[in-house]
């Protein structure tokens, strides 16, 4: 039995040639230029450098992914700018709009609360049954983000978690930090977490009328729109968010080197997850080839991968096609797939269609993002 | 009052049911405001205005109470969902098991909506409970609601770890005993709590003439909103796993929290919203 390290080198398999990598890079390199590099889309001198970084940013690190036919280690840059950026470019403009970061009800009443994805689960049922919206914000921001949602979603289905979530990227980043897992043992029932607030906060939200989790679970309220308290229910509600926002995407990602608040808490995530079923490119375990070392089971942020699934050729419905399991597989037996091809057929092909479905939504949608809080940094200086 | 329903005012006058003798009912419906007795002195038949008051209003009332609980159904499922759904789920499967669980459930609540509406005409308060009582009252109800479904989901979880053998509590399934404590304390418990419909009814109800009279109201009023209720059995045909229960635990967790959180805030006179 070969050890770990032993298996890893395997793994090793030869890059790309420059001028290969280069080549499959070009229609993102196009995309991204098309998407960034034009000056007249930007409103001043600093969000015209935001948007060159970006597009260099962008396009750098899918070359990468060309050239050591490396999925996750890359698009983990990606996504840690992502989230630690979001904040800086919302926070910038909330205080720019109203003054303050806090959300007032004159706010709400008028329809102005920004619309993030995270409540279109709650909202169908209040829907169906009033024909109401039980979100205070204006119909184009909601059909807008419910529209790109849909339409990404379709293609990568929960891989939006991975390369459009604008949240996720801070835990990511806090995961990354400790080189080791200080807590391993982790009770795999936590991963029904998602779907029992799923649950919970559909019925509340119908029978409330409002939003549930918005207003009482949401950890990133912590870092985006918090409630501008009025009183002691207000207070509390910044209390919650704060503690889930330190326990959950702080604290817990830096002892179990998990994403725990997508795995263990997002119902947004296990909405998400009916959305694998739809989406064409999934993972699956190749058995010929697996040994089974249940490396990929470790590397797994939201424990999507269990024995049984692994004997099964295949990972949980929750899998967000970040790629960890893919990279971690020192047989290269964990590949990209496209549903109803053979396993062991062009996997690399798969993972090509799949990335660049991906990538695109990537930088156009989270790259956008990127320049708007890299620009609002840069304008301090510029 | 007849202003605001013109169709009751025709009947008022006699022009349908000229010289119909008045049938003994035992409901006096004589002083529902929907129908406004002077007018009917004037009626062209010179018949005693209750008799066909009395014999028109009973169909119309009832057919009223029928309308207002189907029309208040969606608002009832979407108030007691949240109790409802999770306790389902957290049952074992079988649409016979989940027919009775939901039997149960609507039987007690059907119990505390009389309760209430017994308490609330014999006290006068049934249009408008003041506002210290009724806080306290809720509050208690909603601290006790978060009880039980606490109490619930450990019991479903011992449950589960029996292979789904009986508690104390969650004994829906159990052939041998037929105790079904956790269904009615919920229901009930949903039944005494004041969601929309049951206002919408409660005051409607006040203006009817007797208690029984009353109460029979809220019994079709019931009977209406509870149709809404069949579809849940379809949760039956969910096939129940270790990740169906622990959802449905761990989201009754949540609720319970949530419902002791508005429990407290009642009991303490606090505002329930940060606004």
């Amino acid at each position: 039995m070969p050890t770990k390290v032993e298996m890893l080198k395997l793994a090793e398999t030869p890059p790309r040639t420059i001028g290969r990598s280069l080549l499959l890079t070009l229609p993102i390199a196009l995309w991204s230029l098309l998407m960034f590099a034009n000056p007249q889309r930007h409103p001043n001198r600093s969000m015209q450098i935001a948007g060159m970084i970006t597009a260099v940013f962008m396009i750098a690190l899918f070359f990468m992914m060309m050239r050591t036919r490396s999925t996750y280690r890359w698009r983990r840059w990606f996504f840690v700018a992502l989230g630690i950026l979001f904040p800086v470019g919302f926070i910038h403009t909330v205080i720019a709009m109203r003054g303050t970061m806090g959300l007032p009800i004159e706010e709400m009443i008028a329809g102005r609360t920004p619309f993030c994805y995270m409540p279109i689960p709650l909202l169908i049922l209040p829907a169906a049954f009033t024909k109401s919206l039980v979100f205070p914000g204006s119909i184009s921001g909601m059909a807008g983000m419910a529209g790109l949602w849909l339409a990404v979603t379709l293609v990568v289905g929960k891989g939006w978690c991975s390369y459009a979530c604008f949240f996720g990227g801070i835990e990511e980043g806090m995961a990354s930090v400790s080189p080791r897992a200080k807590v391993r043992k982790i009770d795999p029932r936590w991963r029904y977490g998602p779907w029992a607030v799923l649950l919970a906060m559909v019925l509340l939200s119908l029978a409330l009328f409002e939003p549930a989790y918005c207003m009482w679970l949401c950890p990133f309220k912590a870092v985006s729109e918090y409630v501008a308290a009025r009183n002691t229910v207000g207070m509390v509600q910044n209390g919650i968010f704060i503690v889930l926002f330190a326990g959950l995407v702080i604290a817990l990602p830096l002892l179990t080197k998990k994403r725990t608040q997508c795995a263990f808490f997002c119902p947004f995530g296990a909405f998400q997850s009916i959305f694998n079923k739809t989406s064409v490119f999934d993972v699956k375990i190749d058995r010929a080839r697996c040994s089974p070392c249940v490396l990929c089971k470790t590397a797994c942020p939201t424990m999507s991968l269990t024995d049984e699934s692994i004997a099964k050729g295949e990972t949980l419905m929750s899998c967000m096609k970040c790629g960890a399991c893919v990279d971690a597989c020192p047989k290269n037996a964990v590949v990209w797939h496209i549903k109803g091809t053979e396993i062991a057929n062009k996997p690399e092909r798969a993972r090509l269609m799949f990335l660049y479905a991906a990538w695109a939504m990537a930088v156009m949608f989270g790259g956008s993002i990127i320049t708007e809080g890299l620009g609002t940094i840069l304008h301090v200086f510029v | 009052m007849s202003r605001l329903l013109p169709g009751c005012q025709r009947y008022a006058a006699g022009q349908f049911f000229v010289g119909m003798q008045r049938r003994p009912t035992p409901f006096d419906f004589s002083r529902t405001p929907f129908i406004d007795p002077k007018p009917a002195h004037t009626s062209l038949t010179g018949s005693p205005p209750n008799a066909k008051f009395a014999v028109m209003s009973v169909p119309f009332i009832f057919g009223e109470a029928l309308a207002l609980g189907l029309a208040s159904g969606p608002a009832c499922m979407a108030s007691c969902g949240p109790v409802l759904v999770p306790s389902l789920l957290a049952e074992r499967a079988g649409l016979r098991l989940n027919t009775r669980y939901l039997s149960a459930f609507l039987g007690a609540r059907f119990l505390g909506y009389l309760l209430f509406a017994t308490v609330a005409w014999a006290l006068g308060v049934l249009i408008s409970l003041p506002s210290a009582p009724r806080m306290l009252l809720f509050g208690v109800v909603h601290v006790l609601l978060a009880g039980v479904l606490l109490w619930y989901a450990y019991s479903a979880g011992r449950t589960c770890a029996r292979s789904c053998a009986s508690s104390e509590l969650v004994s829906i399934g159990v052939t041998k005993k037929r105790g079904v404590p956790g269904a009615a304390a919920l229901g009930f418990l949903t039944g005494v709590s004041l969601c929309p419909p049951f206002v919408a009814a409660g005051v409607r109800a006040a203006g009817l003439g007797s208690m029984a009279a009353a109460l029979l109201f809220f019994a079709v009023f019931f009977v209406g909103t509870s149709v809404w209720f069949v579809p849940f059995v379809g949760l039956g045909c969910v096939a129940r796993n270790e990740a169906v229960t622990t959802v449905a635990r761990m989201a009754m967790v949540l609720i319970a929290l949530y419902y002791a959180y508005l429990g407290f805030a009642m009991l303490i006179g606090r505002k329930v919203y940060a606004y």
